[in-house]
């Protein structure tokens, strides 16, 4: 089976670097995007299976990312899961109204953001796709 | 290469609890893929110093969220009102 296609928009090149190593382990390819405009374009590109995607970005924010993505109808039915610094109050409110299946303050815990993304994608709860570590190839 | 610390006023981050928990992400990111051996196996040794740094960036994480949650709504709403003043009045 192939791997499931994440796109991760963040701004943070150490964030995204982080998170594409902790998915890698867990079997999901990984693209990646560092602003607004680049989130859509590359989502367009790639046409992933979920979207991580930041508040805070450059070039507009995380939110004119999923207004943008609403808009183009092959884009709109991916899961996005907003992983965002801003607080929780009005933004996490917010991300919900916009489509956003969850949201999560960073920093985020990787056992809770790999069981959000497993439920996103549909995939069994329980199920715990091995580390390089736990295969002995590392 | 490395970010420069911060060098100027202009430079400092405008919502402190915003700019540490990008910060503590990466801390705790990265101290996980470390202890998770993806990055290769490490000694106990190692490991126990990795479980040290995790342990009190979960600290840092706890204090943030309990005493600086409201901090930036305060941050937001503090206004600077500046006044002319005579020199001959200090």
């Amino acid at each position: 089976m192939d791997s499931r296609k994440i796109l991760i928009v963040d701004d943070n090149a150490d964030i995204r670097l982080g998170m594409h190593l902790r998915l890698k382990a867990n079997q999901y390819q990984t693209f990646f995007a560092a602003d607004a405009f680049s989130g859509v374009a590359e989502a367009r590109k790639h046409r992933p299976d979920l979207i991580i995607l930041d508040l805070g970005l450059p070039a507009g924010d995380g939110f004119t990312v999923m207004e943008r993505l609403s808009q183009i109808p092959v884009l709109a039915v991916i899961p996005i899961i907003v992983v965002s610094a801003r607080d929780g109050l009005g933004n996490q409110k917010r991300a919900y109204a916009a489509g956003a299946k969850a949201f999560l303050q960073k920093p985020v815990n990787d056992d809770e953001l790999l069981a959000v993304i497993r439920q996103a994608l549909g995939e069994p709860a329980g199920m715990k796709k091995p580390t390089l570590y736990d295969q002995g190839s590392v | 290469m490395t970010k420069p610390a911060l060098r100027t006023s202009s430079e400092v981050p405008s919502n402190p609890s915003h700019e540490m928990r990008n910060a503590l992400a990466c801390i705790q990111q990265f101290g996980s893929i470390l202890i998770d051996g993806l990055a290769g196996e490490l000694s106990g040794e190692q490991r126990e110093y990795i479980g040290i740094m995790l342990e009190n960036a979960a600290k840092i994480r706890s204090v943030l969220d309990s005493e600086l949650a409201g901090t930036d709504g305060l941050l937001q709403e503090s206004k600077i009102k500046i006044e002319r003043v005579s020199r001959r009045e200090n």
